[in-house]
């Protein structure tokens, strides 16, 4: 266990290592969210204005409904190129490298993970502070705070396992993008991440409840504008724990099945 | 003397149907430097990926420093070092990170690590460089830091496939040394793949030809010249009729310094001849009393070109290289 517990870290020391020197990707992994808060907040600030859209959104501010979403999004995107390292790694020879030294097999994706979950945490953070900086209050002050970026780590641990999986199998960045970039568009509007479940026609609104990123948005709104309301909080940040866990254990399997 | 490298029958049918590796049986003694020698899908990556454990056999055995590749991977694993042919160094690294990297997933301990790379920076040449990016780096002084990131934990065998593919000359001379050098100094078994012959000639003790997954011929570089009988002496008459050549030729057959002679072409011949250089003057005493007279002539060691196209009955192709490494660094470019 410790020789595998030391095997996470070199992996994840590399991956961090990297992310120090890539300059261009930290700006826009924070730029990209900015955008998002800036465009769509005042886009839509007009809702807010509408009683009715008020009521919808279940908060006056639409910029506060709209954090938790940008976080789980930023969560989403992060994960879901993950594969990429391990595409690249192989091209390269790096991962049989890797391979044919005395290196647990599941260290591989679990390094990786992590790093993927502290870089994630940098950027929701920097989101959080832009948005407080734009006028939005999290209701349930700093333990509210640290839900959210727990929450959007999980689900950037199930997108990121899905995406590791994929790339333990695929041979070419273009067809784990190409299958990504599939999975990611519906997941994303079919969610409650950008609308408010109360204003989708009710097809969509059956999708919406079941859509795994509206599991991990919907306890991070409540405790962002409405406080701790556990009734609304647990179903959802539950099936966020249980959906990482699961994915998690079945990247780890697939890496030592071999990836080779 | 203990057998390092132990191979039995190895077969690997990949799942496309490929047989590319198709019986295989070789034994590599402690210390020893030994070439794989074919040309591109010859099986020579698979054999070496079977005997790394980053490939299963479909069938026979293989074992490595005494541990059986498929039964106990990981301790086989301790036992080896390998460097592919990739070039397999992260760019965006430095070079004492790269080993940092490969120094903590051998868990070295702190104190090792330090040692360990300073003994391999130095003996790749690079120390002055640790500190920079690799992406700074030449093909050649990537290639110097994979092999020094296969030496950090000291395996007992170490695995070089294609170790100088598509590199300079002056680098290409230096990995020779490093190899010489690892096996004086501290006695480690080498094998290696290449087709380049010279490479095989300079530096291993003995070759297997490999071709469509067969092994083809295996001994010491000079022998396998020897089976092809010796250096050989082109020559051409510029004066003398048919018939006084024909008188040369048979006054030369039975003299003992002659294996055979072929006729090539309109009066000329070769002998393939047992004394060397010497065969050159021996054959002008032998004829300086008959009315004929030698234009031209030329000497002709063996090469392991020749004994290749004997056993396989194909010339090795040795271009690519270079366009190999080009476009492995391009690759690298797109990356980051």
């Amino acid at each position: 266990m410790p020789r595998m517990l030391s095997d996470v870290y070199w992996i994840f020391w590399r991956e961090m290592r990297r992310f120090a020197r890539q300059k261009s990707r930290i700006a826009v992994s924070i730029v990209q969210p900015v955008v998002w808060l800036v465009l769509m907040g005042s886009n839509m600030a007009g809702l807010t204005r509408n009683p009715i859209g008020a009521k919808m959104l279940g908060t006056s501010s639409y910029l506060t409904f709209m954090t938790p979403g940008i976080m789980v999004m930023t969560a989403l995107f992060g994960g879901v190129f993950g594969g990429t390292s391990v595409i690249w790694d192989r091209r390269l020879g790096i991962l049989n490298k890797m391979l044919a030294a005395p290196i647990s097999r599941a260290s591989v994706p679990l390094g990786k993970l992590l790093a993927m979950m502290v870089q994630n945490w940098v950027q929701v953070v920097m989101i959080l502070l832009i948005a407080v900086i734009m006028g939005v209050r999290i209701a349930t002050g700093l333990g509210g705070v640290l839900f959210l970026v727990l929450m959007a780590s999980l689900f950037g641990m199930i997108m990121g396992s899905i995406s590791l999986s994929l790339a333990a199998r695929l041979k070419s960045i273009e067809t784990l993008f190409a299958i990504t970039n599939f999975l990611t568009m519906p997941l994303m509007f079919t969610s409650s991440a950008i609308f408010p479940i109360r204003a989708m026609p009710p097809w969509l609104q059956a999708i919406a409840r079941v859509n795994p990123l509206s599991y991990a948005v919907t306890p991070m709104r409540t405790v962002a504008t409405q406080g701790w309301l556990w009734g609304q909080i647990w179903p959802g940040a539950l099936m966020t724990a249980a959906l990482a866990i699961v994915a998690v254990l079945f990247t780890i399997r697939q890496f030592q099945r071999g990836v080779v | 003397m203990t057998n390092m490298i132990e191979v039995r029958d190895l077969r690997k049918v990949f799942p496309n149907g490929v047989k590319a590796v198709d019986g295989v049986t070789v034994s590599v003694s402690e210390g020893e430097i030994f070439g794989l020698l074919g040309p591109n899908g010859a099986g020579k990556s698979t054999t070496i990926g079977v005997l790394t454990t980053l490939l299963l056999p479909t069938g026979g055995t293989a074992s490595v420093a005494g541990v059986d590749v498929v039964r106990r991977p990981n301790a086989a694993r301790l036992a080896i070092g390998y460097v592919s042919q990739d070039l397999a160094v992260d760019d965006s690294l430095t070079g004492l990170e790269n080993l940092r990297l490969q120094a903590g997933i051998y868990h070295l301990s702190p104190d090792e690590t330090r040692q360990r790379i300073a003994e391999v920076l130095e003996m790749v040449e690079l120390t002055d460089r640790a500190r920079d990016l690799v992406d700074t780096y030449s093909g050649g002084m990537r290639k110097r830091l994979d092999i020094a990131c296969g030496l950090i934990h000291r395996p007992r065998v170490l695995f070089l496939d294609e170790p100088t593919l598509g590199l300079d000359i002056q680098t290409r001379r230096q990995i020779w040394q490093y190899v010489n050098r690892l096996r004086s100094e501290i006695n480690m078994t080498i094998f290696l793949t290449t087709h380049y012959m010279d490479e095989a000639d300079a530096l291993c003790d003995r070759i297997a030809i490999i071709d469509h997954g067969h092994i083809k011929a295996m001994d010491t570089p000079s022998a396998l010249k020897e089976t092809l009988g010796g250096a050989s002496v082109e020559f051409e008459f510029s004066q003398g009729s048919t018939q006084d050549i024909a008188g040369a030729i048979a006054i030369l057959r039975p003299r003992p310094f002659v294996r055979e002679i072929h006729e090539m072409g309109e009066q000329r011949y070769r002998a393939v001849v047992t004394n060397g250089e010497a065969a050159v003057p021996s054959i002008f005493d032998a004829l300086s009393d008959r009315p004929v007279k030698i234009g031209a002539v030329s000497f002709k060691q063996p090469s392991l070109d020749d004994v290749f196209l004997h056993y396989t009955g194909r010339e090795l192709r040795e271009t690519g290289g270079e366009d190999a490494m080009r476009s492995r660094i391009m690759m690298r470019r797109m990356r980051s």
